[in-house]
């Protein structure tokens, strides 16, 4: 989100804050100021809670209440006297120019990672407050230039504090304490892709946060890159690796255990509800990179006697994606695929007829099927599902286009976030 | 379904069948996994044998024969010293060294760093597309045609490949070091003099003793070095859990590209000096000036060797460059990402190359001079690259577990202020010259 640094009340830049003089109420110089402290987490703009300072020699606290105004070049203090504390950090504190500015933040809105040049802040409901990060160069070349001359570098936009996530897992005593609420309003596939982007500790950090909805973090799992999502695993017990999989799409959680130190594999197996264990076992008997491997095992398959509204129970029923429900298979009484029906189709058809009297032709491919025969029978016959069968055909899993579209996708195509786009 | 597992498991059997691999015993399997494993540590290593570096060593032997080898042998520790902190810093943090630079020593530090590095990267990958028209000029093929070839060659290369794809063929491009080696056999050095020559230190107190002493010191450890192999960690995605593999990886990189440089000593050492040709002004003139000696074929593995270590530097160096501004302002980065992806770490590496390629067939072009430059460029630059690389290697708060120890923060103390010394001199050293 773009705010005009022009707006009032006026905007200051950290830059030029810190390192002016602490000074007290009558104007007698008392010390430096090193840095500002600031408590994330409960308003959208964090409001400043201290000073730090060197006054004679020792870096000391000085705590917002004593503090009259903040300026460039100096901060007035409300009285003469100063009480001498020691700085100790307290929960969710970080201090601005140690902790935050040169760092990589979270832009919300764009959903990528960019590198905070500069810090506004302005008094705001009676008080300092953060109030966005400069991403731009003007930013950078205030604090590259001169004191002098920092003074007439202008910040035309910076980028608004409400769209900005900071990292803080390098910050000791805040790790884990602040919660990363504008992280929720993300795609699972953006996370990811920041995830990957962002440094080990950082990309914990992001999963961390989403930790607390685990269909969101199970989500963001899915989309994660194999090796990190591995990264990810290898610090977290079986039953927590479980406890993942177990929110993950079948066949996207079988590649992850396959993926598993072989001594791990039949642990974390072991700790999955039934279900999934049958799922995953099932899948992990096929090479990945034919049919068997790339099918999923949930999908709707009906008799060819089923009525018009059974088959639209079984549908409203099912867990299976939506991708693999818009095509219902038919089978006869031995349990052989001799028909399919698209979704459209069984709304469209009339509610007197049986599943087998509305049915299609169906296509089908065999577990050993490559990607290519897969893929080449999705355009010829213009599916969007293809189901899987076994010697005797009876279906034992559907392909979706989007698990294909995938994998003969250009390599380059997928990401697409992190252009040199436009912040603002 | 998970894209890249996927790829790999598909080229994997394709390529297990084509062979007919099957790891018949252990050491197969360990020696497969090491070549697997063979990456950062020596492709940074090893660009530093680039045509500066061959004609500096091929000097120092013409000029006094094994008399520097126990030199390369110290330097090589120092080398490891300093490139293991910089693959561990990349194993723990994830970050890039200028990326750690500027979060902890503020931005105009690592200003300082990124605009040093352009400098000196940009000049050094001017003097390799020289070396790749000097090589190729030694086989008739003009430079005005064989440049151009091999810049677009690397750059193809560096933008179109995946990282892993770049990283195998950088790996190879260090087989044709092995020239060097058989060169030297073919040179029938005296090898006792050899051995006797790399332990037992030999101290001349001349000028021109000192300089060229200095000058490989320069040489071998590079700021490019540490910048590169961290970034290269970070973006092959190396854990702390893999630290040890990429110790013995660096190492052994290290060990490697040393040898190398060893054996062009001894190369120009057993010829040149033995028959009173003491004087090299650049790679190809010490393949040229070989030959009479070691015969055509010690001259054809010479100019091999310069072929094949100058196109990797002429890689490697916009590369780093590369990592080095996309970390500093926060660019998308990777050598996998493709143009549109992260437009600016590609441009800078299409503006260099391109840069190189144009200097490098206008005739006339003053090498020499330029390596100059870039020398004093480097000689500021690595005191500060060595300093932060040891001070934030030894930052509890950032490397916990693996800071370094208090013994090994010693010796890298020393490592660092040592290699700073001999760096600030040359740097003396050079601009009275040029005055």
């Amino acid at each position: 989100m773009e705010l005009p640094a022009t707006i009032e009340p006026r905007v200051l830049h950290l830059s030029l804050v810190v390192g002016g003089e602490l000074v007290d109420s009558i104007g007698g110089k008392l010390g430096r100021v090193d840095d500002l402290i600031v408590r994330l987490g409960d308003s959208d703009y964090p409001p400043v809670t201290g000073l730090l300072a060197t006054v004679a020699g020792r870096q000391v606290f000085v705590p917002a209440e004593s503090v009259a105004a903040i300026d460039y070049g100096h901060a007035t203090l409300r009285g003469v006297q100063l009480d001498l504390r020691p700085f100790e950090r307290r929960p969710a504190e970080v201090l601005l120019k140690k902790d935050v500015l040169d760092r990589q933040l979270i832009n919300v809105d764009g959903a990528r990672l960019v590198r905070s040049n500069e810090i506004e802040i302005a008094r705001l409901e009676g008080w300092y407050r953060v109030v966005g990060v400069d991403v731009g160069l003007s930013g950078l070349l205030r604090r590259l230039v001169p004191r002098l001359l920092a003074g007439k570098i202008e910040t035309t936009r910076f980028l608004d504090w409400a769209s900005v996530e900071p990292f803080t897992g390098h910050v000791p005593t805040v790790r884990l304490r602040v919660p990363h609420p504008k992280l929720a309003r993300l795609h699972p596939a953006q996370l990811a892709d920041l995830v990957e982007a962002a440094s080990h500790q950082e990309g914990a950090e992001i999963i961390d946060a989403v930790g607390g909805d685990p269909e969101l973090e199970a989500d963001v799992f899915e989309e994660l890159e194999p090796g990190h999502q591995l990264e990810f695993v290898e610090d977290r017990t079986d039953d927590e690796v479980a406890e993942i999989l177990a929110r993950m799409e079948a066949d996207d959680a079988a590649d992850l255990v396959a993926g598993l130190p072989e001594e791990r594999r039949e642990l974390v197996i072991e700790s999955l509800p039934p279900v999934q264990r049958r799922r995953v076992r099932a899948l992990l008997g096929y090479d990945p990179a034919t049919a068997g491997g790339l099918m999923s095992p949930e999908f709707v398959c009906v008799y060819s006697q089923a009525t018009h509204a059974e088959v639209l129970d079984r549908v409203r029923s099912s867990h299976a994606s939506t991708d693999a429900l818009s095509w219902i298979y038919v089978m006869n009484s031995r349990k052989h695929l001799n028909g399919a029906i698209p979704l459209a189709g069984l709304l469209q058809a009339s509610p007197e007829l049986t599943a087998g009297e509305i049915a299609g032709t169906p296509q089908r491919v065999r577990p050993a099927a490559d990607l290519e025969e897969v893929a080449r029978l999705m355009t010829d016959y213009d599916l969007t599902v293809v189901p899987v069968v076994d010697e005797e055909e009876r279906v034992i899993g559907v392909i979706t286009v989007d698990d294909v579209l995938e994998l003969v996708l250009p390599r380059g195509w997928r990401r697409h976030f992190g252009l040199l786009g436009e912040d603002y | 379904m998970s894209v890249r597992a996927l790829r790999r498991f598909a080229a994997g059997r394709a390529l297990a069948r084509r062979l007919r691999l099957r790891p018949r015993n252990r050491l197969t399997l360990r020696l497969a996994a090491l070549f697997a494993f063979l990456g950062p540590g020596l492709i940074a290593a090893n660009a530093g044998n680039d045509a500066g570096g061959i004609a500096t060593y091929s000097s120092v032997g013409a000029k006094y024969g094994y008399d520097l080898l126990w030199m390369m042998v110290l330097i090589t520790v120092s080398l490891i010293v300093v490139q293991e902190m910089a693959a561990r810093m990349g194993a723990v943090t994830g970050k890039g060294l200028a990326e750690l630079i500027r979060e902890q020593y503020g931005v105009r530090w690592s200003m300082f760093a990124t605009v040093s590095v352009l400098v000196a990267n940009l000049g050094i990958c001017i003097s390799e597309f020289v070396g790749i028209g000097a090589a190729l000029n030694l086989a008739g093929i003009p430079f005005q045609l064989s440049v151009p070839i091999a810049a677009v060659g690397v750059w193809l290369l560096v933008v179109r490949g995946s990282y892993k794809a770049a990283e195998r063929v950088f790996v190879l491009m260090t087989i044709p070091f092995f020239a060097y080696p058989i060169a030297a056999i073919l040179a029938h050095p005296h090898w006792g003099a050899v051995a006797k020559a790399s332990v037992v230190p030999h101290v001349q107190l001349n000028s021109a003793y000192l300089f060229l002493f200095i000058a490989t010191a320069g040489t071998t450890i590079t700021p490019f070095m540490q910048l590169y192999v961290q970034s290269a960690v970070v973006e092959r995605g190396l854990g702390p859990d893999e630290l040890n593999a990429e110790r013995a990886e660096v190492v052994s990189g290290s060990i490697f590209a040393n040898l190398v440089a060893g054996f062009i000593i001894i190369a120009t050492g057993a010829t040149l000096y033995v028959h009173g040709d003491h004087t090299v002004n650049n790679a190809a003139d010490a393949a040229r000036a070989l030959a009479p000696f070691a015969g055509r074929f010690a001259e054809l593995l010479f100019a091999i060797g310069l072929l094949g270590a100058s196109l990797l530097a002429a890689a490697i160096l916009p590369v780093t460059a590369a990592y080095v501004i996309a970390e500093t302002f926060g660019f998308e980065k990777g050598i996998s990402r493709s143009p549109r992806q992260a437009p600016v770490f590609v441009g800078v590496i299409t503006v260099l190359i391109g840069i190189g390629m144009l200097v490098a067939i206008v005739p006339g072009v003053p090498v020499i001079k330029l390596l100059v430059l870039v020398q004093v460029v480097n000689g500021v630059l690595l005191p500060v690259t060595l300093f932060f690389v040891w001070r934030l290697a030894a930052n509890r708060e950032l490397m916990g577990q693996y800071a370094n120890g208090r013994t090994f923060n010693v010796l890298a103390g020393a490592t660092v202020l040592a290699t700073s010394t001999l760096s600030a001199l040359l740097v003396a050293v050079t601009c009275a010259g040029l005055f």
